[in-house]
C-alpha cells in the first residue's frame, strides 16, 4: 500500500440557499434554487427553466411532474432551502404554477 | 447468491475490481446506464468492474419484500469475499448505506444519501399518489401502518423491518474512504438519480471513472 493514503467527507457541494444570500437577495436566491431543482428533477434543461415565469403550470400540465416527482421536489427543497416541510402545508395548490411554488419556497424560508 | 452480476473486465489482466453499490429503489434505474457507461470506461482503463443486483432489485429471483438493508450489507459482504485481488466499494446515494460490511482496500462515495431522507420521498409519492385517487393518507399514518405490515411505496413492497432499517440507516464510517459531491469543485454532473424521466450523462460517466481510478492509485491499489 502507498503512503499518504486520507480519506476525507466533501459535503453537498451543490449550491445551497444558505451560500447564495450572501450575494442575492432571499426571493432571488430562492428564485434560482427552485430552478436549477426543477431542472434536475424534471430534466428541464437550464433554457426551459429559465423560461419559467409565475404562470407557467406545473403539476398537470408538465407531462415529467408525477406524483413521484413531487415527492422527489419535496425532499430537494428541504435540502436545498434548509426547511422542514409538513405534509398539511402541501396541497394542489403550491404545485399549480411556478409562481405559487416560489411564493410558498420564499414564505418558508422567512419562517 | 443465485443473482446476476454485470461483470466487465479489461483486454488484459485486471489491477483491481470496482464493486459498484447501485442507488437504491427507482434511483438505480436512473442511473444504471452512465454507471455502465463509467464501468466500460474503468475496464477500458486496466480494472475489472462488478456491479451485482441486489436481492428483490432488478432481476433478482427474490421478491423485494424478502429484502431489508440487513440482508444487502451480507450480499455485498458475500460478493466482496468472492472476488480475487483487490476490491474498491464504489457506491452512489443509498448503495453509500450498506457498503461497510463488504471488505474493501477502498471505498468511493458518490452523493451519499441518508436512509430518512430516502424513505420521506417515498412515502411523500405515496401520499401524492394517494391524493390523487382521492384518499387521505399521512406520512404519519403510513408509518404507524408499516409498523406491523409491507406497505406499497411507489411500486416498491417494502417489509415492516426494511421501513424500520431504512427510516435509521445512516452512511457509516469506512477507511480509507473518497466522498465525492456532485459540483463544480467536486465531479462535474447532473444527478440522474432525481430525473423522474431517465437520462444518460456520458461526460459524468467518464469523470466517475476518471475518479475512481485517481483514488485507487493515490491509496496505492494499482
Amino acid at each position: 500500500m502507498g503512503t499518504g493514503i486520507q480519506g476525507f467527507c466533501a459535503l453537498g457541494a451543490r449550491a445551497r440557499l444558505k451560500d447564495m444570500l450572501v450575494t442575492d437577495t432571499p426571493a432571488t436566491a430562492v428564485d434560482a434554487t427552485l430552478r436549477a431543482l426543477l431542472a434536475d428533477v424534471l430534466g428541464l434543461g437550464e433554457d426551459r427553466a429559465a423560461a419559467l415565469t409565475a404562470d407557467s403550470g406545473l403539476f398537470g400540465e408538465l407531462p415529467e411532474f408525477d406524483s413521484m416527482a413531487v415527492a422527489t421536489v419535496l425532499t430537494e427543497m428541504e435540502d436545498r432551502l434548509g426547511i422542514l416541510i409538513d405534509d398539511d402545508e402541501v396541497d394542489g395548490e403550491i404545485f399549480g404554477t411556478y409562481g405559487n411554488l416560489l411564493a410558498f419556497s420564499v414564505r418558508k424560508v422567512a419562517g | 447468491m443465485g443473482e446476476h452480476h454485470l461483470h466487465i473486465l479489461p483486454a488484459g489482466r485486471s489491477a483491481a475490481t470496482i464493486l459498484f453499490v447501485p442507488p437504491l429503489f427507482e434511483e438505480a434505474n436512473r442511473t444504471r446506464r452512465t454507471l455502465v457507461l463509467a464501468m466500460r470506461a474503468l475496464a477500458a482503463g486496466g480494472f475489472a468492474a462488478r456491479l451485482p443486483d441486489l436481492p428483490g432489485q432488478n432481476e433478482s429471483p427474490i421478491p423485494l419484500v424478502e429484502a431489508d438493508l440487513t440482508r444487502w450489507r451480507a450480499a455485498l459482504a458475500e460478493v466482496a469475499d468472492g472476488i480475487d485481488g483487490p476490491v474498491v466499494v464504489a457506491s452512489l446515494r443509498g448503495g453509500a448505506l450498506i457498503d461497510h460490511e463488504a471488505g474493501a482496500a477502498a471505498w468511493w462515495r458518490l452523493a451519499p444519501a441518508g436512509g430518512a431522507s430516502l424513505l420521506r420521498t417515498l412515502l411523500r409519492a405515496r401520499v401524492s399518489a394517494d391524493r390523487e385517487a382521492g384518499i387521505a393518507s399521512t406520512l404519519d399514518g403510513l408509518q404507524a401502518e408499516a409498523a406491523t405490515a409491507p406497505l406499497l411505496l411507489a411500486g416498491n413492497l417494502l417489509s415492516p423491518a426494511m421501513i424500520a432499517e431504512l427510516g435509521a440507516a445512516e452512511v457509516q464510517p469506512v477507511e480509507p474512504l473518497r466522498s465525492v459531491a456532485l459540483g463544480a469543485d467536486d465531479l462535474a454532473g447532473t444527478p440522474l438519480w432525481l430525473r423522474a424521466e431517465p437520462g444518460e450523462d456520458a461526460g459524468m460517466a467518464r469523470a466517475i471513472a476518471a475518479d475512481i481510478a485517481g483514488w485507487s492509485q493515490s491509496c496505492g491499489i494499482i
